[in-house]
């Protein structure tokens, strides 16, 4: 409670010089619109159901690459580092791509899928596999092999050194990657959607430029902000804690 | 032995990477302009490079993220720092500017349209903006990491404040100042991009936007291969051992 109320204080003094700064008439309102204005516009969103659209529009695209990228990626990651010769040059090669994954695919998407819903999630899910490829592939070539072999040697088989050792051991490594390529991807989403597509928070702050509604875009850019902190916060960080206590590698001194 | 091994794997892996990728763009039943051939992307190159389009554009895009990063190292660090120095000042501005690190400056970008237009100064502060949070952030983070017992060791061996900022809170702060540049560098290289795709007149991000519209396909993945090169080469020979050398270096040690 205490926290929250100190969590809470820093936006209090935030709204509060904001909402002097355009009462003072500093700045005009078309370029910095009045916090009751924003209010009143997002209350004007949700209840005409739009804003929920978008939200719903972009969180869904978010969830299926999520789905469609991550069991494929950590899939593919297992294959290519159980080959150990073939693993250190897929390496750098999924890097590359790791580098370049994100908005910079969009005009090909375009190309390829033309304008809309398609190539719009397709930046989503590229975002995702590209970096749990990696960090899977980097997870498993980080699990010591002497692990490997004691499990070997008591008498395993390949397919327990897969299920016991590497999948558990390269999980860190994974749910971090989740977690950072969410967050990637998330940027990268509101980009697209602002080009490629007619729904989504990124087409809704987009469009308010174009008829230079400050309102409008403020109403998008705190609900991007905050459907991100929620979403760390609750679901990838906890995850991310609990992966690395449960499973994470203790070093042997 | 394992060298040749080694060499021999690669020349394998991208043989058979361009092989089949000049395979699918011969046989696979799609218009040419869904997926040209290496060779057209090779000899899109050698046409701007001719032309003198790519090297302006290359080093528009790089002044602008280099710009940023500068003005990050200048203004960001020594803000981090200074906001780091009191725990109130550090609490008060935690929740601040981990909102406003993640509201990425792309989404920001409608309004700085509204405030500067289609111009440059709307992609300049857009990818500032993008990189700077996540550089004070961490650098605030940093210090706050530093532990207090090394402070009061010092002071109570009679140092200056001078002394201590100097000994321990900076070289204490540096592996998080690095993990926090190199990760704005990362999300101001992709803000970029696309604030140059939504405004640009010039610049990578622009010149692979544009030429979709053209169906210049073998244009746009000269970018994109570039785009991706010049971050490895960042990343790699700049970023990773600027990280390494001080976590290494002055990295604090737990417990």
């Amino acid at each position: 409670m205490k926290a929250g109320a100190r969590g809470a204080l820093p936006f209090a003094v935030l709204i509060a010089v904001w909402w002097l700064v355009t009462r003072l008439g500093f700045v005009q309102p078309i370029f910095l619109p009045p916090p009751g204005d924003v209010i009143r516009v997002a209350t004007e969103l949700a209840s005409d159901g739009s804003l929920w659209i978008d939200i719903a529009a972009s969180l869904g695209r978010v969830f299926l690459g999520i789905v469609a990228g991550v069991p494929l990626a950590v899939g593919l990651g297992v294959l290519v580092a159980l080959n150990r010769r073939l693993a250190p040059v897929v390496e750098p090669i999924v890097g590359f791509f790791n580098a370049l994954s994100g908005i910079a695919w969009l005009p090909l998407a375009i190309t390829w899928f033309g304008l809309g819903w398609t190539s719009v999630t397709f930046i989503m899910f590229n975002t995702i596999f590209f970096l749990v490829f990696f960090n899977t592939l980097v997870g498993v070539r980080a699990v010591p092999r002497i692990f490997e072999q004691a499990v070997l040697t008591m008498g395993g088989s390949r397919r327990d050194v897969i299920w016991e050792v590497l999948i558990p051991g390269a999980l860190p490594s994974v749910v971090t990657g989740i977690r950072m390529s969410i967050g990637f991807g998330w940027r990268a989403l509101i980009a697209a959607e602002m080009i490629a597509t007619s729904t989504g928070l990124g087409f809704l702050i987009y469009n308010g430029a174009n008829f230079l509604q400050s309102d409008t875009i403020l109403v998008g850019i705190i609900v991007i902000g905050v459907l991100w902190l929620l979403t760390d916060r609750l679901l990838l960080r906890p995850l991310e804690r609990r992966t690395i206590e449960r499973w994470g590698l203790v070093s042997i001194t | 032995m394992l060298r040749r091994e080694a060499v021999m794997t690669w020349l394998v892996v991208l043989a058979g990477f361009f092989g089949a990728w000049s395979l699918m763009a011969a046989t696979l039943p799609v218009p040419a302009y869904f997926l040209p051939p290496p060779t057209a992307v090779v000899s899109a190159f050698g046409e701007l490079v001719r032309k003198g389009i790519l090297p302006t554009y290359v080093a528009e895009s790089l002044r602008r993220i280099l710009t940023a990063a500068v003005l990050g190292l200048v203004v960001g660090v020594p803000a981090g720092l200074l906001l780091g120095m009191s725990r109130r000042v550090a609490d008060f501005f935690y929740p601040l500017l981990n909102f406003f690190q993640s509201v990425s400056g792309i989404a920001w970008l409608p309004l700085f349209l509204v405030w500067f237009g289609f111009s440059e100064r709307t992609i300049l502060v857009a990818v500032n903006y993008t990189l700077l949070f996540p550089v004070i952030f961490n650098a605030m983070l940093g210090v706050r990491s530093v532990p207090p017992l090394y402070v009061n060791a010092l002071r109570t061996l009679g140092a200056s404040r001078w002394r201590i900022v100097r000994d321990v809170v900076l070289p204490g702060a540096l592996p998080s100042i690095a993990t926090g540049l190199r990760l704005g560098l990362a999300y101001g290289w992709r803000a970029l991009i696309a604030a140059e795709m939504l405004v640009g007149a010039n610049g990578l991000g622009f010149m692979i936007f544009s030429a979709q519209s053209f169906h210049l396909t073998a244009r746009i993945m000269l970018g994109m291969s570039l785009i991706g090169g010049l971050w490895l080469v960042l990343d790699y020979f700049l970023l990773r051992p600027l990280e390494e050398a001080t976590i290494a270096r002055w990295g604090l040690i737990q417990r």
